[in-house]
């Protein structure tokens, strides 16, 4: 006698359950379509523009970010390291290399929804082109780790996963598509917990 | 049972369709785009600097060596103007119609004699000023924006701790003001 109406209710929960749990998955999940990916590194050079496609416009709206205009600069950001792992706050990573041509370019590190992960003012939350050191063939190496480091230390003080943030600034990067043999630094882990 | 199959299948049919709408419809109820956090500090036509928490509208520097000022501005009654000029590193000017489209940006290599100096106008109105330029704009860029409302975020970089200050007047002293003859 109930047959009808459950078999209506069932119908009806699949779809407003799916259709509401996909459209948010599918926004936390991914920026959108249209990223360039280089090694773990990733970015979305058409977010900020008309033509973003409908998941892009949908994820800013939610996010609510001032995003880069083209002459500006361009976000990369990794979250996995170069095996493909996640980046966990109590290991250490190396970033290591060069990066695409840009007049500056600023590092730090975020948590999962972007926000920079301030570990204090007394230690290394960031570093830029600036004040990196550099050996003689200009290439650096980056130490990401939460235990002090010598040479460039960015100091990690979270729990759980985070992401590395490197954004490039007035780079012609941002406006062209040919990014396949542009090389990013690489990112290696070297250790976990306090060893 | 056949009866179950069927409706399961129709209920994701249904949830595909409103998967897409709600994707589409999205940007236009969030509450929380972009558009609406610089509105939301309630600063028309003056470059507004953020600071390094996010204040009550969930804006903030994100980066640590940016320093960012936004400036909600409309050109329903007139263009508007965008002026800056100092002695910083590195600046950077983006304009963003009310959806959060990029309009138009530019560096300060871009820019004449690295000084900001823009007028966002619509269509219409940059006809007007292009059949009688006003002398005051010679040296500045003229922008086409379609859409009335919009925003404008300027960036500062600060690479060193010593470069606090400038930055923070160079934000000060720039100007976001609808422009009259």
């Amino acid at each position: 006698m109930f047959r009808i109406p459950f078999l209506v209710a069932l119908s009806l929960a699949i779809a407003f359950g799916g259709g509401i749990a996909s459209a948010v998955w599918a926004l936390k999940a991914t920026v959108g379509f249209g990223s360039i990916a280089i090694g773990p590194w990733v970015a979305f050079p058409e977010a900020q523009t008309a033509n973003a496609d409908p998941y892009a416009k949908a994820h800013r709206a939610r996010a609510g970010e001032l995003l880069y205009g083209g002459a500006e600069g361009l976000m990369f950001s990794a979250q996995v390291d170069d095996k493909g792992e996640k980046l966990q706050a109590s290991c250490s990573y190396d970033v290591a290399g060069l990066t695409p041509q840009a007049r500056f370019w600023t590092f730090y590190a975020a948590n999962d929804d972007g926000q920079p992960l301030r570990p204090g003012s007394d230690l290394p939350s960031a570093l830029n082109s600036w004040t990196v050191l550099r050996s003689e063939n200009s290439n650096f190496t980056i130490h990401v780790s939460p235990n002090a480091q010598p040479d460039n230390w960015l100091a990690i003080r979270h729990s759980g996963t985070f992401r590395l943030v490197l954004t490039l600034l007035d780079t012609p990067t941002a406006g062209s598509s040919g990014l396949i043999d542009l090389a990013m630094p690489v990112i290696t882990r070297t250790g976990c917990g306090d060893a | 049972m056949r009866s179950v199959l069927f409706v399961t299948v129709l209920g994701l049919v249904g949830a595909a369709l409103l998967h897409i709408i709600i994707v589409l419809a999205l940007p236009q109820f969030t509450g929380r785009d972009a558009y609406t956090r610089v509105l939301g500090l309630l600063e028309m036509d003056s470059f507004f600097a953020l600071t390094s928490t996010p204040g009550p509208t969930g804006l903030a520097n994100d980066d640590p060596y940016l320093r960012t000022a936004v400036c909600s501005f409309s050109i329903e009654d007139g263009p508007a103007r965008f002026l800056a000029s100092g002695n910083v590193p590195f600046w950077s000017l983006a304009v963003f119609d009310s959806n959060s489209n990029e309009v138009f940006s530019m560096n300060d290599h871009t820019a004449v004699n690295g000084k900001l100096d823009l007028v966002v106008a619509t269509p219409i109105q940059l006809v007007e000023l292009r059949k009688s330029p006003p002398e005051a704009l010679a040296q500045s860029i003229m922008v086409e924006m379609k859409e009335q409302d919009g925003y404008a975020v300027l960036r500062a970089m600060a690479p060193v701790d010593s470069f606090e200050e400038q930055v923070r007047n160079f934000l000060a002293e720039s100007n976001c003001e609808p422009f009259r003859r």
